[in-house]
C-alpha cells in the first residue's frame, strides 16, 4: 500500500491533481481516495454529484449517541457506519470524506477507535490519495497514521511557496515516516516561474516530480466545477500527471 | 429470561449437517479482518441496509445442543442471485460448564472478528444491524453453502474460546422467520442485556479499567472505569473497557483488579489506588469513586460536565460544556474547567461524564442527588429520569436563579435538604448540620459559615473554607478526644489548613 498525500495552499490546484492522480491510477489499481479538506470539493472534481455522508458527521452522531448504545461494540458500531455509509463506491475507486472538523468536547476516543477502523481499511487499497489541507490536521492528529509521499502543489506565487516550505517543515516535525516530501508546480505559464520553481525545489531539498503548464482548458472547468475527468487525455497536462503517477505508484500493471 | 432454542415451523425449506469439515475452499486468517469486498466484487449481500438480519448467542444446557450441528433454513448460496440481497439470521447455541446468558454478549461480539477471518467474507456491525458480503471470488475458488460459512465460524468459536465445549447453528435466509425471531426471540434478549448496564454495579465485577487515552493533556489523569462510573468524557462505559481490554491488555484501557474495599460508601478499592499511584507517578495516593470531597477522582480536562460547591448554600451545582452563562458562583464552565483540568485532584470541582448522573452511586457518599442544589435547564431536562422525584423540583435552574443570593432564596422557599440538612440515602446518615439560623444576623454574604471538624465524624467534614479558586484542602483524622473548631461570620480564605499531632508525624499531610 502506498499512502500519497497531496497537498498546497488553496488556489493552487491540489485538488485537480489529486482528482487526475486518482483517475489515472485507479484504472489498473485499488485506490481508496479520501478527501481531508473541508474547504475542497473533491467529489465535484471527481465527477460524483451524489449527497456523500461524510466520517465527521458519524463522528457527531456517535458523540451524541454514546451514552444510548447499552452494551454495544462502539468501534463495531464506527466501523459498521464508515463501511456502511461513508464509503462511496464509484465504478473505479472508493472515496471516504472526511468532513468536518470536530466540535466541542473530547474526541480522544472517537478518533481512537477511527484511527483503529482507518487502519483496517487502508489495507485493502493499493493506492490511497488524500487530499489533504496544508495544515495536515489528520496525519498531526493521526487519523490517518502516515504517508509514504507527501506531494506540496505550489503555483507561481509566493504564497504558495511559502507555504510549501511550511508544510515541509511541518511534515518534518510531525515525524511522519515519509519516504519522501515532493513539489509539483502547477499553472506555470512561463519559463521564468519555472525556473524560481526549480531553485526552489533544490534549496528546499524537495524532489520536484512535475512542472504543470497553465492550462486554458482546466481553467474553465475550475470556473464551471466541471469534472476534471472531462479533460482530454491527450493533453499536455493529463500526460504530465500521467508521469507523476508513474513516479510515485509505478507504470502499469 | 428464560434461553431456548427457536421452533423450526413445518413445512420450511431446510439442510441440516453435523460434525466438522475437512476442508474449506477458503482461506481462514487474521489478516483477511477489515476485508472490504466492494459492491462490484459482491456476489450477494446478507443482511445490511435493505433487509432484516441479526445474531445472537444463546447459552443453552449441554444436553440440549448439539455439536457441530447446522441448520440451514431458506434458500442456499447456489438459489441466490448474483448482486441481491437477502435476509440473514445467525443463531448459535453454546454449552459448557462456564458458560451462563451473562457470557453471551461477550462470545457474540467475536462472530464479527470470526466471520471476517474468512477470505471473500464481509461482516459490519452487531446484533440487528448485521451486514454481510460474500465475494465472488470465494464463490469462484468453491464456495457453495452457508453450511461451510457456519462450520468454518464454529470451528474458529471452539479453538479461539476453548471455554465453549459444544457449539450449534441456526442460520436462516427466509424473510418471514428472520423478521419473526428477530421481534420475538433476539430483540427481547438485546434488551434484557442493555438493561443489565443499569443493574450491573462495582461489587458485582472483579476488575475495573482504566484509560489513559487523555494522558497526553493531562499526564497524571488517571480514568477509573467502573460500572457505576464512566470516563470522564462519557465515552466509555465498564463494557467499552472490558472489550478494549481484551483486545489489547497494555492498551490505553487496562484491567484494573479492584483489590479490596476500603470504603464502600465513597467506592475506595486498594487495586485502585496502587493503580492510581503508579498510573500517576506518585501524585495520586488514593482515589474514591463517588465522592465529591474526600479524594475525588481526577478531571482530565475532557469531561462533559462539572460539578462545584457552593459554601454559602453548602449545595453542589452542575454545569455542562454547552452552557456558556456563569453558574451562581460567578464563574463559567471554562474558566472552571481551566483550573480544575490537567489531572488533579481539586476538592470542591470534580468532573464527570454525563451518564455518571444515571449511576445509582453518583456522589453517594455526599449525599447523592440531595446535595445537587442547581443545575442549567437543559441540562437538567437531559438528566430528569434520573433524578428521583422527591428532589426533582427542589433542585434549581438557572430560570430560578442566577446568583447566589437568588439560590438561597429559592432553596429555602422549596425547602431543599441542603437547608436542614442532607440525609444520605446509602446509608442514612445525617451528613451536613443544614443552614445555621444565626445568618440573619449577617446581611452580607458571608464569606464563610460555621463550621466544625470534630474528631467524631472524621469521614465527612463539613468544608470550612470556600474554594472559590480550587485550592488543596485536606483534614486529616484527628487523635481520639479531638478539637472543637468553631467560625462564625468570619471572612477568610484559607488555601491550607495543616493539623498535626506533636508528637506523631503521620497525622498531617
Amino acid at each position: 500500500m502506498v499512502v500519497i498525500a497531496v497537498t498546497g495552499k488553496g488556489g493552487t490546484g491540489k485538488t485537480i491533481v489529486s482528482a487526475l492522480l486518482i483517475y489515472l491510477i485507479s484504472k489498473n489499481r485499488r485506490v481508496l481516495a479520501v478527501d481531508a479538506d473541508p474547504d475542497s470539493n473533491l467529489p465535484d472534481a471527481l465527477g460524483i454529484t451524489d449527497e456523500i455522508k461524510t466520517l465527521g458527521e458519524i463522528r457527531e452522531i456517535f458523540q451524541e449517541s454514546k451514552d444510548e448504545m447499552g452494551t454495544i461494540n462502539k468501534e463495531q458500531w464506527l466501523e459498521g457506519k464508515i463501511y456502511g455509509e461513508v464509503i462511496y463506491e464509484h465504478d473505479d475507486f472508493d472515496l471516504l470524506v472526511m468532513g468536518r472538523p470536530e466540535g466541542e468536547g473530547c474526541y480522544c476516543y472517537a478518533n481512537n477507535l477511527l484511527r483503529g477502523v482507518l487502519r483496517k481499511l487502508m489495507r485493502n487499497y493499493d493506492v490511497v490519495i488524500i487530499d489533504c489541507e496544508a495544515g495536515l490536521e489528520h496525519l498531526s492528529r493521526k487519523t490517518i497514521e502516515n504517508a509514504d509521499y507527501i506531494v506540496v502543489v505550489t503555483d507561481m506565487s509566493k504564497k504558495g511557496l511559502a507555504t510549501a516550505k511550511r508544510i515541509k517543515d511541518l511534515s518534518q516535525e510531525l515525524k511522519l515516516n515519509i519516504k519522501e516530501i515532493c513539489l509539483v508546480g502547477n499553472k506555470i505559464a512561463n519559463e521564468e516561474a519555472a525556473r524560481l520553481i526549480r531553485e526552489f525545489a533544490e534549496k528546499e531539498g524537495l524532489k520536484l516530480l512535475e512542472i504543470l503548464p497553465y492550462d486554458e482548458k482546466i481553467a474553465e472547468i475550475d470556473l464551471k466545477g466541471e469534472p476534471v475527468v472531462a479533460l482530454p487525455e491527450n493533453s499536455e497536462y493529463v500526460k504530465k500527471v500521467k508521469k507523476i503517477a508513474e513516479i510515485l505508484v509505478g507504470g502499469e500493471g | 429470561m428464560e434461553r431456548k432454542k427457536i421452533e423450526i415451523p413445518e413445512g420450511v425449506k431446510k439442510k441440516e449437517s453435523v460434525g466438522e469439515e475437512e476442508d474449506f475452499p477458503f482461506d481462514i486468517s487474521p489478516m483477511y479482518e477489515g476485508e472490504r469486498i466492494r459492491k462490484g466484487d459482491m456476489f450477494v449481500e446478507l443482511g445490511g441496509p435493505k433487509q432484516p438480519g441479526f445474531e445472537i448467542v444463546i447459552a443453552l444446557p449441554a444436553e440440549q445442543v448439539e455439536d457441530m450441528k447446522v441448520t440451514l433454513i431458506g434458500s442456499d448460496l447456489d438459489e441466490m442471485e448474483e448482486g441481491k440481497a437477502y435476509p440473514y439470521a445467525m443463531i448459535y447455541y453454546v454449552a459448557g460448564s462456564q458458560i451462563d446468558p451473562d457470557l453471551e454478549p461477550v462470545i457474540e461480539r467475536r462472530n464479527h472478528d470470526f466471520q471476517n477471518y474468512i477470505e471473500g467474507y464481509m461482516h459490519l456491525n452487531q446484533r440487528y444491524d448485521i451486514w454481510v458480503r460474500i465475494g465472488k471470488s470465494a464463490m469462484k475458488k468453491g464456495l457453495k453453502s452457508l453450511i461451510q460459512i457456519a462450520k468454518a465460524t464454529m470451528l474458529l468459536f471452539k479453538n479461539e474460546m476453548p471455554f465453549i465445549e459444544k457449539i450449534e447453528a441456526v442460520y436462516i435466509t427466509d424473510e418471514a422467520l428472520v423478521e419473526k425471531l428477530l421481534k420475538e426471540y433476539a430483540m427481547p434478549i438485546y434488551d434484557e442485556r442493555d438493561a443489565r448496564i443499569e443493574s450491573l454495579h462495582d461489587e458485582d465485577v472483579e476488575e475495573f479499567y482504566s484509560c489513559t487515552l487523555c494522558q497526553s493533556f493531562a499526564p497524571t489523569n488517571v480514568c477509573v472505569i467502573s460500572p457505576d462510573r464512566p470516563s470522564l468524557c462519557g465515552a466509555i462505559t465498564w463494557f467499552d473497557g472490558r472489550a478494549a481490554a481484551r483486545v489489547d491488555p497494555e492498551g490505553p484501557n487496562k484491567a484494573i483488579p479492584k483489590g479490596e474495599l476500603i470504603d464502600p460508601i465513597g467506592g475506595e478499592y486498594t487495586g485502585v489506588n496502587e493503580f492510581a499511584r503508579e498510573e500517576s507517578g506518585g501524585e495520586h495516593e488514593r482515589i474514591k469513586l463517588h465522592s465529591f470531597f474526600e479524594y475525588p477522582h481526577t478531571s482530565c480536562g475532557c469531561f462533559e460536565v462539572i460539578g462545584f460547591y457552593m459554601p454559602e448554600v453548602d449545595g453542589i451545582g452542575w454545569v455542562h460544556r454547552g452552557y456558556p452563562n456563569p453558574a451562581p458562583n460567578g464563574l463559567t464552565f471554562s474558566t472552571m474547567a481551566g483550573q480544575t483540568g490537567g489531572g488533579k485532584q481539586i476538592v470542591g470541582f470534580l468532573g464527570i461524564g454525563m451518564s455518571y448522573f444515571r449511576s445509582k452511586k453518583f456522589i453517594q457518599a455526599d449525599g447523592g442527588w440531595y446535595r445537587v442544589v442547581w443545575m442549567p435547564k437543559e441540562l437538567k431536562q437531559r438528566v430528569e429520569k434520573y433524578i428521583p422525584e422527591d428532589i426533582k423540583d427542589k433542585i434549581a435552574t438557572e430560570e430560578d436563579a442566577k446568583t447566589i443570593e437568588e439560590l438561597k432564596e429559592f432553596l429555602k422557599r422549596v425547602n431543599h435538604p441542603v437547608v436542614t440538612g442532607v440525609v444520605r440515602p446509602v446509608d442514612g446518615k445525617k451528613i451536613t448540620e443544614g443552614w445555621v439560623e444565626e445568618k440573619k444576623e449577617a446581611e452580607e454574604k458571608p464569606e464563610a459559615k460555621e463550621a466544625k471538624v470534630e474528631a467524631a465524624q472524621p469521614v465527612t467534614p463539613a468544608l470550612p473554607t470556600q474554594p472559590a479558586q480550587p485550592g488543596v484542602m485536606q483534614i486529616p483524622q484527628l487523635p481520639a478526644g479531638g478539637i472543637k473548631l468553631v467560625i462564625k461570620n468570619a471572612k477568610i480564605v484559607i488555601d491550607k489548613i495543616i493539623v498535626k499531632k506533636t508528637d506523631d508525624d503521620k497525622g498531617g499531610k
